[in-house]
């Protein structure tokens, strides 16, 4: 089912290129690779892997691995509306209803066979708990070799040198497993892709900033953290690209993402995975665009060729949700400045202890620079619990509260 | 409250190292989820965060600890985590540091946390304690491995159903052990254990397991039920005080660090050769035992509990084992609400 889904997916999408004569909007471009992806996952060719979030995905793509992150199975399938079902079954199997639904759409999905079985599996203790237990049931599930990646809470002390032997550890495990050694040149290759999508990104993520942006609320959903996955190959550059040139051509040409933009919003964590209604009205009722998404940040440096393994430790060290929640609230004030945000949206999703646990304390650190936090009460994944209606209400009852108040920026 | 063992170090997990605080100076004292304050964390916390954590950070907001020289918080999962966040934003808490745990034993990972203990002792001499010896703290292991042994013999007792009222006393002296020093704990331990025998009160031997349970009531509940626990593993018992092989000289850090990971452990940790592990261990350990039935106790939205009952009720499932989750909230409230279910459990098994 998901390989069909892809595979047409990408055929869609490349048809609709070659009739525009190569003309296409950056969101495009991300989906075709989105695309590619899941149908080489699916497809059965290769070497694969499944993951946790903070794998070195560009190690993995020079080692001829295709390899990705669960939680994007719980996207994908959420954007397809058939979450659900995958969750019914994983409820039914003794999953508690009180865990993420990104994770339980995934064991779902593994139940009933629509997961494809990997080679190998790494775990990594980054960001939660729950998606480190995942891979061990999947590894369980699928009786398929295992292997963690501990990552410490910061780059104090020897962390970075612990965590990047670790990675070297993972190196030789993915080659005894695959039998495939590591080529020091094609990692230095996909260091290079790594580092040009880190520059061409930083760019988009500035030309982003822009007042108005040239993003609509739809644009940049989820790109940090997927791209992520297509790190090390060539077309993580091009979507990066893809972007800038849109981005700079949209400036140049005074048109903002949305027409009219009123109110910048700074959306936390993950978006809603399933089609809603709710961007759109936030666009075309109050003017409203979520110009910058959390995750959609590069918080490290560009990656040393002749330290590839340190600099992929420190990569996996500094994503927000990694140590204490000081960490996490200067990052999300750094984007609210940056930005110039007059509001920020945090969707709790229900079951993700990390990420919504303290929300009082990341709504005290915003409040004490004049950004309001909306707190909701929402499962991004699961589209049986949506409450529209609910949303809508509180959505526009904070809009109207944004109204009423000067900018922190003035 | 002052202790001939020295001021309080609060902790919350039971893979903190006990012997590394006492060789500072200071009393561990754990800090129960046992209270009477009303649930205020929702200003600070998701309610979706476990009732472990909420009930810690509510008799701080309450005022309802002792004096604490500081808190050791282990980074053994998200809510644990967040309750490091949690108790420093609340102000005049005692100081706080938060120790990196790994996931798994290999060396990498036992080289690593040798040095977090060895951050802790440096913490700890900042709060005020003894600068780290290696001598020292070989000889707080000694002491602890003293208390773990009558602990076991107890546990042992209790098991023969020889110890009045023992389930429930049992858990008393563990929550003793967690919260008193050592010395003052292996007296009373040593008394109980002089006690006269009592008569077999039988009952359906089944093994627990499950991760925060202080509450000795919850077990005398067990007992009315007709349910005699035989063997348990639960984070505010017996996993807290296991041996420990004291190592010596210069390495002892490493070797605590080794024994630290290498014992039973938690749901979050395990081995990632043996996925799952959690699900052949607590069978292993049920049939040892000679129980009939297991009962897991968790709290809510414990997700490393939560996401490993499948494959446990799986492999119980096959062998035969019959299993009862229960979930709960740390009060008696909630696990006398589960009476009725625990009864038919064993009504069953009888």
């Amino acid at each position: 089912m998901m390989l069909e889904f892809f595979q047409e997916m990408e055929r869609s999408i490349e048809s609709s290129i070659r009739e525009s004569r190569g003309v296409a909007s950056p969101r495009k471009r991300y989906t075709l690779e989105v695309a590619r992806l899941g149908r080489r996952l699916y497809s059965g060719e290769g070497k694969m892997a499944w993951c946790g979030v903070v794998a070195p995905f560009d190690l993995l793509t020079a080692m001829g691995v295709t390899s990705c992150f669960v939680e994007f199975v719980g996207a994908m399938v959420a954007s397809t509306g058939a979450a659900g079902a995958f969750i019914e079954t994983a409820d039914q199997a003794g999953f508690s209803s009180d865990a993420c639904s990104f994770h339980r759409s995934v064991l779902g999905a593994a139940m009933q066979n629509t997961m494809p079985v990997p080679d190998l599996l790494i775990g990594t203790s980054n960001p939660c708990s729950g998606g480190l237990a995942v891979i061990e049931n999947l590894a369980r599930h699928f009786s398929r070799p295992l292997t963690l990646l501990h990552i410490p809470q910061d780059q104090s002390g020897g962390n970075v040198a612990y965590l990047a032997d670790q990675l070297r550890g993972l190196a030789r495990f993915v080659t005894d497993h695959t039998g495939q050694p590591l080529d020091p040149e094609r990692l230095r290759q996909a260091i290079a892709n790594t580092n040009r999508v880190h520059a061409v990104g930083s760019e988009v993520y500035a030309l982003a900033r822009h007042c108005p942006s040239p993003a609509t609320s739809k644009d940049l959903a989820n790109f940090g953290i997927v791209m992520a996955l297509f790190l090390g190959s060539d077309g993580s550059v091009e979507v990066a690209e893809a972007y800038r040139d849109a981005f700079r051509e949209r400036i140049a040409a005074g048109k903002g993402g949305i027409p009219g933009e009123k109110v910048r919003l700074l959306w936390i964590q993950n978006r809603i995975q399933f089609r809603h209604p709710l961007e759109k009205m936030l666009e075309e009722l109050y003017g409203a665009a979520i110009v910058i998404d959390e995750l959609n940040d590069f918080n490290w440096d560009p990656i040393d060729p002749d330290e590839p393994f340190e600099g992929m430790a420190k990569r996996a060290i500094a994503i927000p949700f990694n140590g204490t929640i000081e960490t996490r609230v200067e990052h999300l004030k750094k984007l609210a400045r940056q930005y110039r945000v007059h509001g920020a949206v945090n969707p709790c999703n229900w079951g993700c202890r990390q990420g919504t646990g303290a929300r009082g304390l990341i709504e005290a650190g915003l409040g004490s620079i004049g950004v309001p936090v909306l707190n909701l009460e929402v499962d991004c994944v699961d589209d049986r619990k949506f409450t529209e209606g609910q949303l809508r209400t509180r959505l526009e009852a904070f809009l109207e509260m944004l109204d009423g108040r000067p900018s922190p920026w003035q | 409250m002052e202790r001939p063992d020295g001021p309080l170090i609060g902790f919350a997990c039971a893979y903190t190292p006990l012997a590394v605080v006492s060789a500072a100076g200071f009393t561990p004292y754990r800090v129960h989820p046992l209270t009477e304050e009303p649930d205020r964390t929702g200003r600070i916390l998701h309610d979706n965060i476990c009732p472990h954590v909420k009930r810690i950070l509510d008799r701080l907001l309450g005022g309802d600890l002792p004096s604490l020289a500081g808190m050791v918080f282990m980074n053994s999962c998200d809510a644990m985590r967040r309750l490091y966040d949690a108790w420093r934003a609340v102000p005049a808490s005692a100081p706080a540091v938060l120790i990196d745990l790994p996931i798994s034993a290999d060396g990498l990972s036992v080289r690593f946390f040798a040095g977090e203990l060895e951050r802790l002792s440096r913490t700890l001499a900042g709060w005020g304690g003894r600068t780290f010896d290696p001598a020292e703290l070989g000889r707080q292991i000694d002491r602890y491995n003293v208390q773990t042994g009558l602990i076991k013999a107890l546990a042992e007792r209790v098991a023969a159903g020889t110890l009045a009222d023992g389930p429930a006393r049992l858990q008393a002296a563990f929550n003793r052990a967690a919260t008193a020093p050592v010395d003052e704990t292996t007296a009373s331990l040593r008394k109980l254990l002089a006690e006269e025998t009592v008569s077999d009160p039988g009952g359906v031997p089944l093994y627990l397991f499950g991760n925060v349970l202080p509450d000795p009531e919850a077990f005398r509940l067990f007992a009315a039920c007709g349910a005699r626990v035989m063997a348990s593993d639960l984070c505010t018992a017996g996993r807290l005080f296991q041996p420990l092989d004291a190592g010596s000289g210069r390495e002892r850090l490493l070797d605590l660090a080794a024994a630290l990971l290498g014992r039973r452990p938690c749901a979050r940790s395990f081995d990632p050769g043996r996925p799952g592990g959690i699900a052949d261990d607590v069978l292993a350990e049920a049939r040892a035992a000679g129980c009939r039935g297991v009962i897991c106790h968790t709290v809510k939205f414990c997700d490393p509990y939560l996401a490993r009952l499948t494959a446990i009720r799986g492999t119980l499932q096959e062998a035969g084992m019959p299993f009862l989750v229960l979930e709960g909230d740390c009060t008696l409230r909630s696990i006398g609400q589960q009476r009725t279910r625990i009864e038919a459990f064993v009504e069953m098994l009888q």
